[in-house]
């Protein structure tokens, strides 16, 4: 049976900042040992954990796609020990990886209907992760309309700027990028996610909506997307809580009965008002 | 000890309707022998809860940090003192404080009870005057109270609190005690085996904070134990780092601890943890003829420098 | 279904170094032990260290399963990369004798949690595949002993591969799995027991469940607390809680851990002993805190204890040993909390 505690080795490939404040990078990874690869199958959502050797472990969200070949990328905000030490990493520098853990989003039960993605902040991640599923052209056909909107502080805060280019320039994608307050040279949406979800007012017929931000943007926009018609069961959410082991037993990240690692990170919004209110 | 009792709950049941308090913190009757266990009352018909005996062993003026609400709080001598030096400290607001002072004759360690009784359940005590009668499966016992009094109430000349608002019960008279008589020997041992000493006793420690978490004087939002950014230190129960914690402990309550002896009463394993500090007290007595929590003005001499402080330290 | 012969025998109680010094060759065994007035389980090398005239132990066996801090492995950061060296596994087997029936109980309750779900608890569950238990049954309930309302009972032998039942000057050794009998046929002097002595066992441990006096109703309290996360006696019953990890350190099911890594010749990645009790258990790195005060975290304790777990396992995730009744700090007692949930008196004052 494999331990699932021992970390794989990958090395860093590439370091790309993603911020003006220099606390986001995303980190390229790459296995070295080829079986190691192969058996790191994961899906969007799902999340692993990374060992920064002399620091200690921390959970990240897999940033890249399942469809990016021979590599993973994670994006990591600098905040406490393992993530500075991170953040202080070179290419070249080995770094743990056990995983994949967690559910991930329910690609399946998307097939054939209309997406609605809708982010804020840092938390973006996984959501790139779909976005880039979903865009890439093997799979495209199986989504219908893909609708982005993601909101950061301010323009250099967004995350990701290549991706949301591209994406830009593609009709496949109904892409909404928004700032909190205006600033010269912004030409694009101003205003708090859930009011832009509201302006765009994202159809919720045969559609599922993914949903990943800070606590405080989940809060105002869950009315909205109620409101919008999207039922409870079709609306899906990515937690965060402290984890250390992620495999369920560490025993830190329960909401109620259920795990974040285990269980979640994705919990439909009908689950979530049946689980405690303590995430 | 009744009289103290009826005191204590009549002090609270004026306070609380007269609305001068929101909440009396307090001691009631424990689940177990021997023990009692705190108690917040906040309505006036509920003061007959209140209980004062020897049991009353816990430092209830940790229940005040952080506190909104204005509250009555049961002190014994060491308890008030260190009020006091939360109070000085900023940690305690003094305007939202009535400091129900209560006199006290020395509390009973039921660790002392439990190696008396080496390995018999006691289910019942009772104490009368200066007797203690120990009830179990097949025994009955009568020892002198004074046998199992806890160490730091024997070494105590503060059994009245020295600060308060209301007192209830008598004043009782202040020992004259050996205050430092008890760590004579270890002061007398060569340096290394004192560190042998201190090895052996903190390698039974488990890391489970009771000690930190009783101390009415670790406030600290973020412990050092806890901080991350850096680490200081590890969190194992490898005997290194469980020295550095209780080492450096130590050096934070120096000056400040009152050796009210929770941290002692609350340790699992029975870790003698009074020790190191009852000496950094008695530096400070010698040293600067200082002794904590009796003032609310006088400001401790480590909180200050001096210029004619004695500095043979710097070799 | 394994069929095994049921033997009873018995052992005098000055033979019980000579049993411990003849399975110190072939297991690492462990058993009471005493130390100033308290009593651990610890790994003895001679026969004479095991103490089994005890009531119940100051800290759970689980220790021996789940170290308070246990490497998972080490690694070294050279020029080449870094070189990952696994834990040393178990070189013997492990005998524990002297195990409570509440603390045994407390085992297949671990045991269920640890071989659980997806990924398996190797470390845990590699030291308890291969370990005999030989359980000590309880003639000396303490009074805040509560087993028989968690479903154990003194003479329980869940859990058990050989239960030793004190009977005056000698133990009577019951096989109760076929592990246990492997051992027995180990122990070829035995003496074989007499139905005299079996009598007397059946009829001690009738006696000794009749002596406990404390219960606690704890029927239907995993189902009356499914309504009550939000009821306000969770502001009032944590007030007295200072926070520390005496209940959750000492219990025989608490298992929640923290892993770091540190270093000392070697790197090393460590699990530790965490408590939910603990205010930065579940602090996130952005500072933000979803139990961020007393109440969040005792509820966090009692819930999972009488709700969450029997959820996920069927079971509640206690055994009744009282440990954390007799050494909390401020004497908060869990038999009064599970009793008020239970007699509605929560529900009531929450109306």
């Amino acid at each position: 049976m494999n331990n699932p505690y021992i970390p794989n080795p990958t090395v860093i490939r590439r370091i790309t900042t993603e911020n003006d404040a220099n606390d986001i990078k995303t980190f390229e990874l790459v296995f070295t040992d080829p079986e190691a690869l192969k058996n790191f199958r994961y899906r969007c959502g799902q999340f692993a954990e990374i060992s920064v050797f002399g620091a200690g472990e921390c959970p990240i969200g897999i940033a890249s796609s399942p469809t990016d070949q021979g590599y993973i990328q994670f994006t990591v905000k600098k905040v406490g020990v393992v993530t500075t030490a991170l953040h202080n990493s070179e290419e070249g520098t080995i770094i743990g990886v056990r995983g994949p853990f967690g559910n991930g989003f329910p690609l399946e039960a998307m097939e054939g209907r209309n997406v609605v993605i809708i982010g804020g902040g840092f938390a973006f991640t996984t959501l790139r992760s779909l976005t880039n599923f979903i865009l890439h052209k093997t799979n495209r056909d199986r989504f219908k309309d893909l609708t982005v909107i993601y909101g950061a502080r301010n323009p250099g805060e967004l995350i990701y700027k290549y991706d949301l280019k591209t994406w830009g320039q593609r009709d496949d994608i109904d892409l909404n990028v928004t700032i909190d307050q205006a600033v010269p040279g912004w030409t694009g949406l101003v205003g708090f996610v859930p009011a832009v979800v509201k302006e765009v007012a994202p159809s919720s017929d045969n559609a599922i909506a993914i949903i990943c931000g800070p606590p405080i943007m989940i809060k105002f926009t869950m009315p909205v997307v109620s409101e919008l018609g999207f039922s409870p069961d079709e609306t899906f959410l990515s937690l965060e809580m402290r984890m250390k082991c992620g495999i369920g037993k560490c025993g830190r990240c329960n909401i109620g009965n259920k795990f974040v690692c285990k269980d979640g990170p994705v919990f439909t919004f009908k689950e979530l008002q049946m689980m405690p209110k303590e995430h | 000890m009744h009289n103290v009792e009826n005191s204590i709950r009549e002090a609270a049941k004026k306070l609380l309707s007269e609305k001068k308090v929101d909440l009396i913190v307090g001691y009631e009757r424990g689940t177990l022998p021997l023990r009692t266990t705190p108690c917040f009352v906040d309505k006036a018909e509920d003061v007959r809860k209140l209980v004062w005996n020897e049991n009353c062993d816990a430092n209830l003026s940790k229940y005040l940090l952080s506190r909104k609400e204005n509250v009555g709080v049961v002190a014994k001598g060491c308890d008030a003192r260190s009020i006091a030096v939360c109070i000085f400290e900023k940690q305690i607001d003094k305007e939202k404080v009535v400091i129900i002072g209560a006199p006290c004759l020395g509390l009973i360690d039921k660790k002392k009870v439990k190696a008396k009784l080496d390995g018999r359940e006691l289910l019942e005590a009772t104490i009368e005057d200066e007797q203690i009668r120990l009830k179990g499966e097949g025994f009955e016992l009568v020892f002198p109270k004074k046998d199992f009094i806890c160490n730091s109430c024997l070494t105590c000349r503060h059994r009245n609190p020295p600060i308060y608002d209301v007192f209830t019960g008598e004043k009782v008279s202040e020992a004259e005690v050996d205050e430092f008589g008890e760590i004579a020997d270890l002061e007398a041992k060569p340096a290394k085996e004192r560190w042998e000493h201190f090895k052996e006793e903190l390698d039974k420690c488990i890391r489970c904070y009771a000690c930190r978490e009783v101390c009415p004087l670790c406030y600290c939002k973020t412990c050092f134990v806890d901080q991350t950014m850096p680490i200081w230190f590890g969190k194992t129960n490898d005997l290194s780092d469980t020295m550095i914690y209780h080492l450096v402990r130590a050096f934070h309550v120096a000056g400040r601890c009152v050796d009210c002896g929770a941290c002692s009463r609350a340790c699992p394993m029975n870790i003698n943890l009074r020790e190191v500090v009852k000496k950094t007290e008695k530096i400070m007595k010698e040293r600067y003829d200082y002794t904590a929590g009796l003032s609310l003005e006088k400001i401790p001499p480590l909180g200050e420098f001096k210029i004619d402080d004695s500095q043979e330290f710097i070799k | 279904m394994v069929v095994f012969q049921m033997v009873w025998k018995v052992i005098g109680k000055n033979k019980i170094p000579t049993l411990i010094q003849e399975l110190n060759k072939e297991y690492e065994v462990f058993t009471p032990v005493k130390k100033e007035n308290l009593v651990f389980f610890e790994r003895v090398s001679s026969g004479n260290e095991a103490f089994l005239d005890f009531q119940n132990t100051k800290k759970s066996p689980k220790e021996v399963f789940f170290p308070q801090t246990e490497i998972l492995f080490t690694y070294e950061i050279n020029k080449q990369g870094v070189e990952i060296e696994k834990a040393p596994v178990l070189k013997r087997d492990i005998v524990l004798l002297g195990i409570r029936p509440c603390d045994a109980k407390g085992f297949l309750l671990l045991d269920k949690f640890f071989s659980s779900g997806e990924y398996k608890d190797l470390y845990y569950l590699e030291k308890r595949r291969n370990t005999t238990i030989i359980g000590l049954a309880c003639n000396r309930p303490l009074s805040t002993c509560f087993c028989t309302s968690m479903g154990g009972a003194p003479f329980g032998k869940e859990g058990m591969d050989l239960l030793l039942q004190d009977i005056n000057d000698k133990y009577l050794i019951e096989t109760v799995t076929e592990r246990g009998e492997k051992l027995i046929k180990k122990l070829p002097w035995l003496k074989d027991a007499e139905n005299g002595d079996i009598d007397k066992v059946r009829s001690l441990s009738r006696n000794v469940e009749k002596a406990i006096k404390s219960k606690v109703s704890v029927e239907g309290v995993s189902k009356k607390l499914d309504g009550m996360f939000d009821n306000k006696q969770w502001d009032l019953i944590h007030e007295k809680c200072l926070g520390c990890g005496v209940c959750t350190y000492l219990c025989p099911t608490c298992c929640c851990f923290d892993i770091l890594d540190e270093a000392t010749t070697k790197w090393k990645r460590v699990r530790i002993w965490d408590s939910c009790q603990f205010s930065c258990f579940t602090l996130q790195g952005s500072g933000y805190n979803p139990r961020p005060s007393g109440k969040e975290r005792m509820r966090q304790r009692i819930m999972h204890k009488f709700n969450y777990f029997p959820k996920n396992y069927g079971e509640n995730f206690c055994v009744g040993c009282g440990r954390c009744v007799q050494e909390c700090p401020v004497n908060f007692d869990i038999r009064e909390v599970v009793e008020a949930i239970s007699t509605d008196i929560w529900r009531e004052k929450d109306e």
